[in-house]
């Protein structure tokens, strides 16, 4: 909502005609022979190699899962191979122009990727620098097990053999691999080289990627990045937020001079037209041509075109073109690459969607053929030259696959070592050596004067400090963001709300004035994207904060959470982390698509921390220590809070302090009974625990459990010890709650000592309905009397308002309600 | 639809009972009345009986189960059916329910029950919803019993506060101790223990386990007898009655020439008059009743820390049956003539041989009276049956040289023994109580005249 922008409406409403730029249609027309001239023929040679190299690599693959045999060893590999013989010449074409600081992130048919990209590293890397690269990566054990066996010479040949056997020995799940056979087959990567994660959800690594890309931008890092997705991706929603959001036009209008420019990536859609069994272009799409697609996303169209994926030179040549109108920051780039793939999707797909005769046409154009024949008549190399190129090839793989089914040398890792990979728990508070732009954030800035008016304690004289008079939660997140902001060079934020509005809820009033555009900026509705783009950036070293605006957009960000944000640390084996904090604002009074605590999602997923704070004070120091560390942190808010003062501590203080994630917060000291509260509903409980003390004489233990995960039971199960009663509740629906999941712990940690099984009260498992009827819906404090009075102890007098038995419960869920 | 066989009630105070035997295998044919299994509660044997015609197709436990009453133990129907729908939450593999509070052969029940008074509310012995594990950790710790409390929980659960209570209105109890003020003893206020904790002792009982068989191995291949039932009951009552309290015994023999001669006369001419067969037991009982209507301090029970004495007298007649010792109550027997007491007494000790009995008639007795004169035994020292203070052995019929009129004569005599609970009856009342007895029977006609 850029005020300096006005959207004219008599200009809004005129007639008229929209043009498109024109697509190309595989333009290129250079001969072998020609380049030749231009590239040197010792490049063109290379080129061939490289796809030599990726035909023989999966070829072997291929007959390990078809025969169990390659070069007389063998082998069973039970996991997944999806491999890429017939799209040779599509990635040894991407790979040659591109530099160590260019970045792939591929799919789940990436092994020719990986193959390519690394032999264009090593042929542009100095020797020393080749040997640093594999001396470091993983303590140098790699290379350990490949000079020990293979004798060279030459720094790249050993190079070579190095990134042969560590994407093998990852592929077969080895500990020397590349991530320590974590990745696997789907999402093997080598960072040193610029190959970043492939990624087995299709077009998974499109917002990833733009994250990436995003990061270089507003960094100002040198390269590009590139997107290698496929042409079904082209159907994910996800992959239309990414084009989406790398073509924003805030890059060129609203965004620093230093800064400007559209996102520096590639989406290069290797299209072999088939998604799984279904054909695109005639079946699945309706884009007739894939590369029609950027003219939908802006005035460039994308720079689209079609490029032969069946001969390197084409590519090679749209690749160096798009670089250089990247460079002029004309990003983003849609390309359209050619390319077919000989065998079925994976092992188990017998291709029987397609025509044998297809599948001839297309090898009777081989592109490996093709240049064999193409360097044999340029006199660029003959027969027994090539010949003697296929036997080198063998006897590299050959010696790599020998080292890679070897248990001796190549053991799997402990499966404990997964425990230690699943968050990297590091405090990195700055994570680039610049300088941190910021504008007006200073003492001067209009929030920092209106805070500073603030009473930062809660209670002063025992009298609550009015709400427009008190420190409130929304000032902690605003002072924890702003810090990090003027520590953190790299740290960004966005979010659909997130700049002049300064967010739905007013969190961030303030930043605006504090931030330039690249570091705080509108997103589009896109909740993939936002989240997505987060992984990427954090990926590659950047500290990001984005925002969901409600948890129940949570869905629309599902695979970016569960399966990116949560993932990546863990299957890199602990080489990346993600320094990525995620806030998402619990809403009510909104009705049923946006009041729901979906904290029992994110709990769920292994490699997510999980924060609900309730209190100010714990709203700044839990933000700081989720900005100060390196893990994936969802940060929820409750939207009945953000006005509150602090009503515990003493006062928010104004200077740095973080919050442990992992031990629960004592609220009230009692005998009687313990309460635990997960997210805004510690108020309520406190008034039940008000009148279980004025009523019925009991005193209760009340228990924040402001992070869910990690989560120390040890104070928890300290308070049971005493008490022998507890109660959970929280605003989410009951059933599969985190509440269940604790109280189903807390029975067994603490059973010897229970009075009675834990009781849990929840929101009911239906819809949220409306404001008005909200009482029904949410856990109130008589609800909690009424859970202690009929499951836990029986209050003399006390007459219930809710239905808490186990009758009732046994009712609701024959209903499933 | 199958119908259930349910464990019957076999008296107001049996809550479980021991299934013995199947007698019919699932599938087997049945008809109304027939004998399904036999079960056994501590004190007697009986048949499970088929409520209706038709096929057995389902059992819910095993042999050896203790099976709460009132609870389905089994089914019948239509062959083939499926029952599983009747099998009750008790039912599962092995042992089923926990062991029933035993109650003894002749606890106290029938003349007033006097529990201690302590503050907790004692359960009815319906059962309750459970015992949290905080309140069974709470009750180790303090000694309550909460196997016995009725919960004041949710459903009536046993909670810590349960106990608490329970502890607040009583001394800190033993393990052993708290066993035995299950048993209805009461508890002192102050016990003898550390920081006067009750021990076992400071309630005159204590709860002792069932002792091992113990089998040593050079003696041949052993069997093993487990103790089950009425076995297992008469061990552990033997062996408290023997360790908990002061037994002293005394023998006295009376001339039996007066009620030889009496049972003579009746054997040969009571038929006529209608009157049962008199036997020297019936005679020798009848004698005992009338001797304890004047000795209140014998027709007594001892309760820790009294002795309840009773005007009238419930006479428990020890018997012999396949399964043990059984001891049988002539209740108010002090209201019967010797006919009737005789007419009552056979019915009963018949019962008990066939595993008859109603558990009700096993319980209540004041004074129990043991014979064992017909297996030969001249003189013994019978184990009380607590809580009684007393027990009287009859030995059998022997010559006993006497002097009379200046001469050596042998007179038909018999022996009796009264082992007497020295913690409340002294000797001299003991061979008073004895003395009177046998002057009664030596002029026994005077003492039916009375």
């Amino acid at each position: 909502m850029p005020k300096i922008h006005i959207v004219d409406p008599v200009e809004e409403r005129k007639p008229g005609k929209l043009k498109f730029p024109t697509v190309p249609l595989n333009a290129y027309k250079r001969t072998v022979a020609e380049e030749a001239k231009t590239l040197g023929k010792d490049a063109i040679v290379g080129m061939l190699e490289d796809m030599m190299l990726i035909r023989e690599f999966e070829f072997m693959i291929n007959e390990i899962k078809t025969a169990g045999v390659y070069q007389g060893m063998e082998y069973n590999h039970p996991g997944p191979a999806h491999l890429s013989m017939g799209q040779e010449a599509s990635s040894v074409g991407q790979a040659y122009y591109l530099n160590v600081d260019d970045h792939i992130f591929g799919s789940h048919r990436s092994h020719g990727e990986i193959l390519a990209k690394g032999m264009s590293a090593i042929r542009k890397l100095d020797d020393d620098t080749l040997m640093d690269i594999m001396k470091n990566f993983m303590d140098g054990e790699c290379l350990a097990i490949v000079e020990k066996h293979v004798k060279t010479d030459s720094v790249k040949e050993l190079a070579r053999q190095f990134l042969v056997y560590g994407s093998l020995a990852e592929i077969f799940a080895r500990k020397p691999g590349f991530n320590r056979g974590l990745g696997g087959s789907m999402h093997a990567f080598f960072t040193p080289f610029g190959i970043y994660p492939n990624n087995a959800l299709v077009g998974g690594s499109a917002d990833i990627a733009c994250g990436a890309a995003l990061y270089k931008r507003v960094n100002a890092k040198d390269g590009i990045v590139i997107a290698n997705i496929g042409d079904a991706s082209m159907g994910c929603g996800p992959v239309w937020e990414a084009l989406n959001f790398a073509a924003m036009s805030q890059f060129n209008t609203l965004w620093p001079e230093d800064r400007k420019g559209g996102l520096p990536i590639i989406f290069n859609f290797m299209n072999n037209f088939y998604g799984m069994g279904g054909q695109t272009q005639t079946e699945t799409m309706g884009y007739d041509v894939l590369a029609r697609m950027g003219a939908g996303v802006n005035a460039e169209a994308m720079h689209a075109e079609r490029v032969d994926g069946y001969n390197p030179l084409a590519v090679a040549d749209a690749i160096k073109r798009k670089m250089e109108l990247i460079k002029k920051g004309e990003g983003p780039v849609l390309l359209d690459t050619l390319t077919y793939r000989y065998s079925g999707h994976s092992p188990s797909d017998a291709s029987s969607y397609r025509d044998k005769e297809e599948m001839d046409l297309w090898e009777a154009q081989d592109s490996i053929a093709w240049m064999k024949k193409e360097v044999k008549e340029a006199k660029i190399l003959d027969e027994a030259g090539i010949e003697a190129i296929q036997a080198d090839l063998v006897s590299v793989i050959s010696a790599a696959m020998k080292l890679a089914i070897d248990d001796d040398v190549s053991p799997y890792v402990d499966p404990n070592f997964i425990e230690g990979i699943m968050f990297s728990n590091n405090t990195k508070p700055v994570l680039d050596d610049r300088e941190p732009e910021l504008d007006d954030a200073g003492d001067d800035n209009l929030r920092v004067k209106q805070i500073s008016r603030r009473s930062r304690a809660g209670v002063v004289d025992g009298k609550v400090v009015p709400k427009n008079k008190v420190f409130q939660y929304r000032d902690s997140i605003f002072e924890a963001a702003l810090h990090r902001f003027k520590e953190d060079p790299t740290m960004v934020a966005y979010g659909e709300e997130n700049r002049d509005w300064g967010g739905a809820f007013a969190c961030y009033r303030g930043l605006t004035e504090a931030l330039p555009y690249h570091r705080l900026f509108n997103s589009p509705i896109s909740e993939a994207a936002i989240v997505g783009t987060g992984v990427g950036y954090a990926l590659e070293g950047g500290r990001a904060m984005v925002e969901l605006m409600y948890c129940d957009f949570l869905g629309r960000a599902g695979d970016e959470v569960f399966n990116q944000m949560s993932k990546w640390q863990s299957m890199s084996a602990g080489i990346l982390e993600m320094p990525l904090v995620m806030r998402v604002s619990v809403g009510s009074k909104y009705g049923a698509q946006h009041s729901q605590d979906w904290s029992a999602l994110v709990n769920h997923i292994p490699g997510l921390k999980v924060v609900f704070p309730v209190t100010p004070y714990d709203a700044k120091g839990m933000l700081n220590t989720a900005l100060s560390g390196t893990d994936p942190v969802i940060f929820l808010e409750s939207q009945r809070l953000y006005d509150i003062g602090e009503l515990f501590e003493e006062e928010v203080p104004e200077g740095y302090y973080e919050v442990p994630l992992g031990p629960p917060a004592k609220r009230r000291d009692g005998d009687d009974v313990t309460i635990i509260t997960i997210g805004a509903t510690l108020y309520r409980a406190l008034e039940a625990a008000d009148t279980l003390k004025e009523k019925y004489g009991m005193t209760a233990d009340v228990w924040d459990c402001r992070s869910i995960n990690p989560l120390d039971y040890e104070p928890l199960v300290e308070s049971l010890k005493k008490t022998g009663r507890v109660v959970l509740s929280s605003d989410a629906c009951e059933r599969g709650s985190v509440m269940q999941s604790i109280a189903a712990n807390l029975a067994q940690m603490a059973f010897d000592d229970l009075d009675a099984p834990p009781a849990v009260v929840g929101s009911r498992n239906w819809i949220t309905p409306a404001y008005e009827l909200e009482d029904a819906f949410f856990p109130q404090a008589s609800w909690i009397l009424d859970a202690i009075h009929t499951q836990l102890v029986p209050l003399e007098g006390h007459e219930v308002s809710s239905n808490q038995t186990a009758t009732e419960k046994i009712r609701q869920n024959r209903l499933g309600v | 639809m199958a119908t259930p066989i349910i464990m019957p009630r076999q008296g107001q105070s049996v809550e479980s009972c021991i299934l013995v035997e199947w007698l019919v295998d699932v599938g087997g044919a049945l008809e109304e009345g027939t004998a399904v299994a036999s079960i056994e509660t501590d004190k007697a044997v009986f048949e499970v009986e088929s409520p209706e015609a038709g096929t057995l197709v389902a059992r819910f436990f095993e042999e050896g189960d203790d099976i709460p009453v009132l609870v389905t133990i089994a089914a019948v129907g239509e062959a083939g059916e499926d029952a599983s729908d009747l099998k009750p939450a008790e039912a599962g593999g092995g042992e089923a329910a926990p062991e029933p509070e035993a109650a003894p052969a002749a606890a106290a029940e029938a003349p007033a029950a006097p529990v201690a008074a302590a503050a907790a509310v004692v359960g009815s012995g319906a059962k309750a919803v459970g015992i949290s594990p905080r309140a069974r950790k709470a009750a180790a710790a303090s000694g309550v019993n909460a196997e016995i409390l009725a919960g004041s929980g949710p459903e009536g659960r046993v909670i810590e506060r349960d106990v608490q209570a329970a502890a607040a209105g009583q001394p800190r109890l033993s393990a052993a101790a708290k066993e035995a003020a299950a048993s209805g003893l009461a508890v002192p206020a102050q016990g003898s223990g550390p920081g006067g904790m009750v021990l076992a002792g400071d309630l005159g009982a204590t709860a002792a386990a069932a002792p091992a068989v113990v089998v040593s191995a050079p003696v041949g291949e052993p069997t093993e007898v487990p103790l089950v039932g009425i076995r297992k009951l008469i061990a552990s009552k033997m062996h408290e009655s023997l360790s908990t309290t002061a037994q002293l015994t005394m023998n006295m023999s009376f001339d039996a020439t007066g009620i030889i001669a009496y049972r003579a006369k009746v054997k040969a001419q009571g038929e006529a008059l209608g009157l049962p067969n008199i036997t020297i037991n019936d005679i020798v009982a009848y004698a005992t009743v009338q001797v304890l209507r004047v000795s209140p301090e014998i027709n007594a029970r001892f309760l820790g820390d009294k002795s309840v004495q009773y005007p009238n007298v419930n006479l428990g007649i020890a018997t012999d049956t396949d399964r043990g010792l059984m001891v049988p109550v002539v209740h108010g027997a002090d209201q019967l003539s010797l006919s009737e007491l005789s007419a009552t007494a056979k019915p009963l000790l018949k019962d008990c041989q066939t595993g008859n009995i109603n558990p009700d008639f096993l319980s209540g007795g004041t004074f129990t009276i043991t014979n064992m004169g017909m297996l030969g035994v001249e003189s013994f020292t019978p184990v009380l049956n607590i809580p009684e203070v007393a027990i009287l052995g009859v030995g059998g019929l022997s010559l006993k040289p006497v002097m009379k009129d200046g001469e050596i004569k042998h007179v038909q005599s018999i022996n009796l023994s009264l082992t007497v609970d020295h913690q409340v009856v002294d000797g001299a009342p003991g061979a008073r109580f004895l003395k009177a007895l046998c002057n009664s029977l030596e002029n026994f006609e005077l003492t039916l005249a009375k």
